[in-house]
């Protein structure tokens, strides 16, 4: 039986690096955080 | 169920099995049947991702959490992003490189062969519970609402899940969760409309949200820490980011997606969709359950969402005082919100105050007598710490919402048994052909009988969740700790991947006893301390590396390996030996 073939890695499709993708993900996990947190301190 | 609502329901399922079905033509060897081929595009991985993800019970449950608890629920998705940042920076090349059908096979090649099979027995017995509760659970709540036997609906869900899942493989199972995950986004845009929609013309969107705010509804973020604690900004965060490590990355369900990729960077693509979408979208769930509350300000609710339990305490003398409490309750909460709004409105911050405390005050007395009445139940031969959220929104459906709507919130439920199912039994029968019978039964057999093979298993699979889900009514209150049931292997199966990527001196023999040791760590801390289960992966995970090292530290060196303090000790494992 075959095993599954080897699949290549490519640049992401913006940004230029994974580790600009990586860190703008983190950067929006903290910009939403930040706006729950303004949210729930209006609506309290 | 009106007429218009069976076509609804109807026409979703059928074209969800259809499209799945179409889409998975050609599969015709294992590695189509199991991986696709490695054909699949990102958008298909990442909504089969988020499908398999969410099962019926997370809407149902979710919206009647906001309802009872607000919306601080959502932190616990805040470690998800960071999880896959992690995974797409570690194991998803890695996986893909070292050309494995599941996640425990590159175990074996890092440790050895006892490694592997533990991991993978783990997994058999954690899944294997949980697949038959995921069709279960949906079964039981639309058996309540709708008056459908439990049977029956669960039998037709497996025998629908079953169908494509065996006829299709992986290709069926993720093209039809693509189909399932729109039918679920549209299913919950139209719901939050419909319930502002069905609001008191004199309450607008903006006076609908300020209320649920003023009755703690729409809490997204508390800062405050504590251990038994289930949902905070830290648990979530350090909890949440342990439990989604594991899952997405020690779970074959969820790994078995990304491995589908045609491209490293595609695998990469669907997580990080995920990673950007899941929070907003467990917050709109949440606020979908905020807006029911709101809506039940106005609309008196029944004591009780339970029907089945409620008809029970009815007939007790003690009820007639619950009822009539409750009436008084709610007609006061009413008042209190009418007149909130309309201070609100006319911006006199006095008046706004003094009305703030008279409608918390009438919630707080409101949710005393449903407290009551949840106790009455319990007295009376119910289920211990007895809870009716999980009824809350369906039980809103069927009362209130227009006809074809509700057809289309049960095809979400529906679809989202079936997302889950099938993606559970697809990797279940993926592990036991690979991980079992394929390394110790019949190693060199030819691709085609390994491809029938996974059918039967994938069929064993099925009729055994549909077989356990029928059991699963006599569990009784094991349904509620599920997925505390669940959480209890995950911190184990994460350790030994943190050994396989992070500790190059680990061998196999110190990484199966670490794996042993996290286990009885995590059993011990649920049986013996009151820490929230969301603990369990990190206090597992944490054994199994300590228990691991302690043993390499003691245990005498290999020739050829760095020495203790060298270099090469915490670097990464670069590639699978």
């Amino acid at each position: 039986m075959p095993e599954p073939r080897d699949v290549p890695d490519e640049p992401p499709p913006f940004l230029g690096s994974w580790k600009r993708v990586y860190i703008a993900v983190l950067l929006y996990l903290g910009a939403i955080i930040f706006g729950f947190y303004v949210f729930t301190r209006a609506y309290r | 169920m009106r007429p218009f609502d069976w076509v609804v329901l109807v026409a979703a399922l059928v074209s969800i099995v259809a499209y799945g079905l179409y889409r998975s033509r050609g599969s015709n060897t294992v590695d189509s049947y199991l991986l696709a081929g490695k054909s699949m595009p990102w958008y298909a991985m990442a909504l089969s991702i988020m499908a398999t993800q969410a099962s019926a019970i997370t809407f149902i449950s979710t919206t009647g959490q906001a309802y009872v608890d607000g919306m601080r629920f959502v932190q616990f998705y805040f470690g998800l992003p960071v999880a896959m940042v992690i995974l797409c920076a570690t194991v998803v090349p890695l996986f893909h490189h070292a050309r494995v059908y599941t996640a425990y096979e590159f175990l074996e090649n890092r440790f050895d062969g006892k490694t592997r099979a533990l991991a993978s027995f783990i997994f058999l017995c954690q899944r294997g519970l949980s697949a038959g509760f995921t069709i279960y659970a949906p079964a039981l709540v639309l058996g309540v609402i709708l008056g459908w036997p439990e049977r029956v609906t669960t039998s037709l869900m497996g025998a629908v899940v079953i169908a494509y899942t065996v006829l299709g493989g992986i290709k069926a199972v993720t093209w039809s969760n693509v189909q399932q995950m729109c039918v679920i986004m549209l299913g919950l845009v139209v719901a939050l409309v419909t319930v502002v929609a069905l609001l008191p013309h004199q309450v607008s969107f903006r006076d609908a949200a300020y209320l649920a705010g003023a009755a703690g509804r729409l809490n997204a973020v508390t800062t405050n820490f504590n251990w038994q604690d289930r949902f905070n900004i830290w648990s979530g965060l350090l909890g949440g980011t342990f439990l989604f490590l594991s899952y997405f990355g020690c779970d074959q369900s969820q790994v078995q997606r990304y491995l589908t990729g045609r491209s490293v960077a595609q695998s990469r693509l669907s997580l990080l969709f995920n990673a950007v979408v899941k929070v907003p979208m467990q917050a709109f769930i949440l606020f979908i359950g905020a807006m029911v509350f709101v809506f039940y300000v106005f609309e008196q609710p029944p004591v009780l969402f339970q029907q089945t339990e409620l008809k029970r305490i009815q007939t007790a003398a003690a009820y007639a005082p619950v009822a009539s409490a409750y009436e008084r309750a709610f007609e006061s909460r009413r008042t209190a919100a009418l007149a909130l709004v309309e201070a609100h409105k006319a911006g006199d911050g006095f008046g706004e105050a003094h009305r703030i405390a008279e409608y918390r005050a009438a919630q707080k007395a409101l949710d005393s007598v449903r407290q009551d009445a949840a106790q009455m139940v319990e007295r009376s031969g119910g289920e211990k710490g007895f809870t009716d959220a999980n009824y809350i929104f369906l039980s809103f459906v069927t009362r209130y919402m227009p006809a074809g709507i509700v057809g289309l919130v049960i095809a979400v439920i529906f679809a989202a048994t079936m997302s889950a199912s099938s993606g559970e039994i697809n990797s279940l029968a993926t592990v036991t052909v690979m991980d079992i019978y394929r390394r110790y039964i019949r190693r060199d057999a030819p691709d085609h009988h390994y491809l029938q093979a996974s059918r039967l298993a994938t069929l064993f699979w099925g009729v055994y969740a549909v077989a356990f889900a029928g059991m699963a009514g006599k569990l009784g209150p094991l349904i509620v700790a599920v997925n505390k049931v669940g959480s209890l292997f995950y911190g184990s199966l994460l350790g030994c991947f943190v050994l396989a990527l992070g500790f190059r001196r680990v061998r196999g023999t110190a990484a199966f006893c670490g794996m042993l040791a996290g286990e009885a760590a995590i059993l011990a801390t649920a049986k013996w301390t009151d820490i929230s289960w969301l603990w369990y992966n990190v206090i597992g995970c944490g054994v199994v590396v300590a228990a691991a090292l302690a043993l390499t530290w003691i245990s005498p060196r290999p020739e050829g390996l760095p020495s203790r303090t060298g270099p090469g000790m915490h670097g990464p494992c670069t590639a699978p030996s």
